[in-house]
């Protein structure tokens, strides 16, 4: 008999409405997976068995009823303060605005989805919980700051994730671990109870298996219906420099191979001011990082310190240069998407490295893979656009590869349309992949 | 101790932050990357980059 959790979403939903299972069902198998397979990548460090078996009293019957997710550190629950990766209760325990509008689809939130601490990092190496790793290779990273969410899904210990995005932390992750993961347009959501309610650039995120589970997802946590329609026949921006030219050689082949596939007139783009748009991103989000309690501060591994401290000492002269850009870039990229439905471009210039020594070699050298990894994803947080990371291969090591879609502002139906089509035009072949640990 | 050493120091003793060593190696480092980046807004022609509204919930509005 198939394990409720190797079902997809949309399926345990399915299911549980059918009376095929019960929800108290569902929620023992997925408790008992998760001690079975969450050893080896400690993707969900807190577990609330006994909370999560009283959710299910109260849960309404709505499209998710009974259906079993984690939630990253940055969101407050009734029950439990956010801590961001940290061992303080940073935002006192509440219901926050994106738990809320899950809940009252009917979910079941069984635990703590593990994070970067504080959210600065693209790796998962760092956090109070210890590494988060990958299911594809326990040696390597899950990917950050939302690799908890990335590394669960994927182990088929959960369907689904509510993670967040500030400079790619839902799609590096899921990019590193073979799953699709959406970032959200900026502000969609009910920001309070959330970390990201103190930046410009962050956003809630979902991570599943499908794009037909994060639609599923997405709907729920925006409150509104997310109607399916044909993904073929798109315009896909492609801009070549930096986002396919730095990349390793094994992911742009995949990328590049899974666009011919889906069949989309790509057209070669350039966005003006693209050029300054890391500068601005730095700029902001440097002002924003701010500098946590010294209690905190001196919590931290040395990296994430070093970070925050460099913060302090940069001069605020830049912020308004950096908004000035950012309004720019803003819109270039409105016309830019007035020629193409949506700009496509590897989600990672790299597959996930080792969580020992998380650097890539690329073609313009061997660096940290922070570096490359926020410039391939924050063009979407500088300016508040929506994108999504999937599926797309392998490399030769066995490691997933990701490719990215950015689209509009409020343009998450489509893009999940295209999501959809990747899955059809490739028979499944790429989201099917299933991690060892999973097998 | 270097100029960069000393400012920090002194940036990081008025803050009541502790530090040692191993902080200042990072941060001259992480400081030094961040810099080479932004001082890139420093050159930008300000008359060609006017300051606008931003709301990141939509796209901008036609100028």
């Amino acid at each position: 008999m198939t394990h409720p959790q190797d079902l997809s979403l949309r399926q345990q939903a399915d299911a549980i409405r059918h009376g095929d299972i019960s929800a108290r069902e569902m929620l023992d198998a997925t408790l008992l997976r998760l001690k079975e397979r969450d050893n080896d990548i400690n993707s969900t460090p807190v577990v609330f068995d006994e909370l999560s078996q009283a959710q299910i009293s109260q849960a309404p019957a709505g499209p998710l009823f009974g259906v079993p997710i984690t939630v990253k550190d940055m969101y407050a629950l009734p029950w439990r303060a956010a801590r961001n990766g940290t061992t303080y209760n940073l935002i006192p325990a509440s219901a926050s605005g994106a738990y809320r509008n899950l809940r009252d689809a009917g979910v079941i939130v069984i635990g703590i989805a593990n994070q970067h601490e504080l959210g600065i990092g693209t790796t998962g190496v760092y956090s109070a919980y210890g590494p988060m790793a990958n299911p594809w290779n326990p040696l390597n990273c899950a990917g950050g700051s939302s690799g908890g969410s990335a590394a669960g899904v994927a182990a088929r210990i959960v369907g689904g994730s509510l993670a967040s995005d500030s400079g790619g932390s839902t799609r590096l992750p899921s990019s590193f671990c073979g799953v699709v993961g959406i970032k959200l347009t900026y502000g969609a959501v009910p920001y309070d109870g959330y970390f990201g309610a103190a930046t410009t650039f962050s956003a809630p995120g979902i991570v599943a298996r499908d794009g037909g589970d994060a639609r599923l997802l997405t709907a729920a946590l925006l409150q509104r219906p997310l109607p399916q329609q044909s993904g073929s026949g798109l315009r896909v921006g492609v801009v070549r420099d930096p986002f396919w030219n730095d990349v390793q050689p094994e992911v742009h082949e995949a990328c590049e191979n899974a666009l011919a596939l889906a069949g989309w007139k790509a057209i070669d783009l350039k966005i003006e001011n693209l050029e300054l748009a890391g500068a601005a991103f730095l700029g902001r989000l440097i002002a924003e990082a701010g500098i946590p309690s010294r209690e905190v501060l001196s919590s931290v591994s040395a990296p994430t310190r070093a970070l925050l401290l460099a913060g302090l000492l940069t001069s605020a002269r830049f912020v308004p240069r950096a908004d000035r850009v950012r309004a720019a870039v803003r819109y270039s990229l409105a016309s830019a998407f007035d020629s193409v439905d949506f700009l496509a471009w590897p989600t990672a210039p790299a597959t996930a490295p080792s969580l020992e020594e998380p650097w890539v070699t690329l073609p313009s050298g061997r660096v940290p893979v922070d570096v490359p990894n926020v410039r391939q994803a924050s063009l979407a947080n500088l300016t508040g656009i929506p994108g999504v990371s999937i599926p797309v291969g392998l490399d030769a090591s066995q490691m997933p590869i990701g490719l990215q879609l950015l689209g509009p502002w409020g343009s998450e139906a489509r893009l999940l349309d295209a999501v959809e089509h990747m899955e059809r035009a490739s028979d499944r072949r790429f989201v099917n992949l299933t991690p060892p640990l999973a097998r | 101790m270097s100029n960069f050493e000393e400012w920090a120091s002194a940036t990081f003793r008025h803050e009541e932050i502790d530090f040692d060593a191993t902080d200042l190696a990072l941060v001259e480092l992480i400081y030094g990357g961040a810099l080479h980046q932004l001082e890139m807004l420093d050159r930008i022609d300000l008359d060609a980059f006017p300051a606008r509204g931003i709301d990141l919930r939509h796209a901008p509005k036609a100028s």
